[in-house]
């Protein structure tokens, strides 16, 4: 699904991923600290473990993605994370592949940055964890259905051969984007309410 | 005490993490001038209902819609004369493909081939078997083999997922003790 194998993208669209990712993991690793560091390791870590286990949905089958929660918590460096994540899967288990990783990490990446860009204040101003939790799930609800576009848009832009087809996209992505909204809203519920600190990518000032 | 609760959930799915994995993988087989096979992914589940479609070289010599256990099937072409490429796409990016080299269709004297005669039994009943039908024999016996070798091949190893989350965590390790010594 996110994990497009080699040999199915055309050259210009994995130019542009590659070229997209760059820029994106170069602003994650600038605004990598000693507090980021482990943050972002143990999410990759999280991501890398998760998107693992897959769930068969009708003709297909779903993993978590988990973007949107890296969004928020990391910042611009999920984009470091899910390039590692996404290199290790490639290389450990065949998963995607070596020449489509800039498009995928795009894919992945992207969207979950967005959500924690523009969602991100908002969920930290919150007073009450449960409304962070629910912005927290359709941030993260709306990354997946953005990833789910952006795979579409990229086989689109190849070839025609393989562009998907809407009807299934939809009953594959729209179980799993209530899944990982599920998730998103328990695990910034659980922060907001035992350790808000930990939602903000950069440290506070003065904290 | 969150990087706890993170490791603690890390551990949760490390636990799932082995029992399914998510890719796409095609098997197939040849058996009595028959080509059939699945779709399956690593893990459970069979792409059911959706496209798949066989090439012999440029040219398309069947295509069809998979059934409920993802399965497909279609005669063998007479002559053979370049790899047969069978694809199946779910249709939402999931894209997967297995080729089938000349040599699995038998048929085609191979240079080397030890059965070019008919032979007869060893213990002289006079049974004599052509080389179809010892290739049709083999073909039935093989088939098993084959499969399970695809699934081992398709499968997820703990010591790989492992590998792949220390080596993340040691990934990190570096960058701080790097940082560490510019600082």
């Amino acid at each position: 699904m996110a994990h497009i194998p080699d040999g199915i993208l055309s050259l210009p669209v994995l130019i542009g991923g590659g070229a997209l990712a760059a820029v994106g993991v170069g602003l994650g690793l600038r605004a990598l600290d000693d507090r980021a560091i482990p943050r972002v390791a143990l999410l990759a870590a999280v991501f890398f473990a998760a998107s693992l286990v897959s769930i068969p949905v009708g003709p297909s089958s779903v993993h978590l993605l988990l973007s949107g929660l890296m969004g928020l918590l990391l910042g611009m460096g999920v984009f470091p994370a899910v390039l590692v994540a996404l290199a290790l899967q490639a290389v450990l288990f065949g998963f995607g592949g070596l020449t489509t990783l800039g498009v995928n990490t795009v894919n992945i990446a992207l969207p979950g940055a967005m959500a924690g860009l523009v969602l991100g204040p908002v969920i930290r101003r919150q007073v009450r964890p449960v409304v962070a939790g629910a912005l927290a799930g359709i941030g993260s609800a709306l990354a997946v259905l953005a990833t789910g576009g952006a795979v579409a848009l990229s086989l689109w832009l190849s070839s025609s051969d393989y562009v998907p087809v809407a009807r299934v996209l939809l009953a594959t992505y729209l179980p799993l984007a209530l899944a990982e909204a599920v998730v998103a809203a328990v695990v910034v519920g659980f922060l907001a309410r035992v350790e808000p600190g930990a939602l903000r990518p950069v440290a506070a000032a003065g904290a | 005490m969150i990087l706890r609760r993170f490791l603690i959930l890390l551990c949760a799915l490390l636990l799932a993490g082995p029992a399914a994995a998510h890719s796409l993988r095609v098997f197939a087989k040849v058996e009595g001038g028959q080509v059939s096979g699945y779709g399956f992914f690593i893990g459970g589940g069979r792409p059911q209902g959706v496209d798949w479609l066989a090439q012999m070289g440029a040219e398309t010599i069947a295509k069809g819609q998979t059934d409920a256990r993802g399965s497909f099937g279609f005669p063998a072409p007479a002559t053979v004369t370049a790899d047969v490429v069978v694809t199946v796409n779910t249709g939402e990016g999931h894209v997967a493909s297995t080729t089938l080299k000349p040599e699995r269709f038998g048929g085609a004297p191979m240079p080397g081939s030890a059965v070019t005669e008919p032979a007869a039994m060893p213990d002289g009943t006079g049974a004599a078997l052509t080389r179809a039908e010892v290739e049709a024999a083999v073909a039935a016996q093989v088939a098993p083999l084959m499969e399970r070798i695809e699934q081992m091949d398709a499968r997820m190893r703990l010591t790989d997922v492992l590998s792949g989350v220390f080596l993340i965590l040691g990934l990190a390790g570096m960058a701080l003790w790097a940082r560490g010594r510019r600082g």
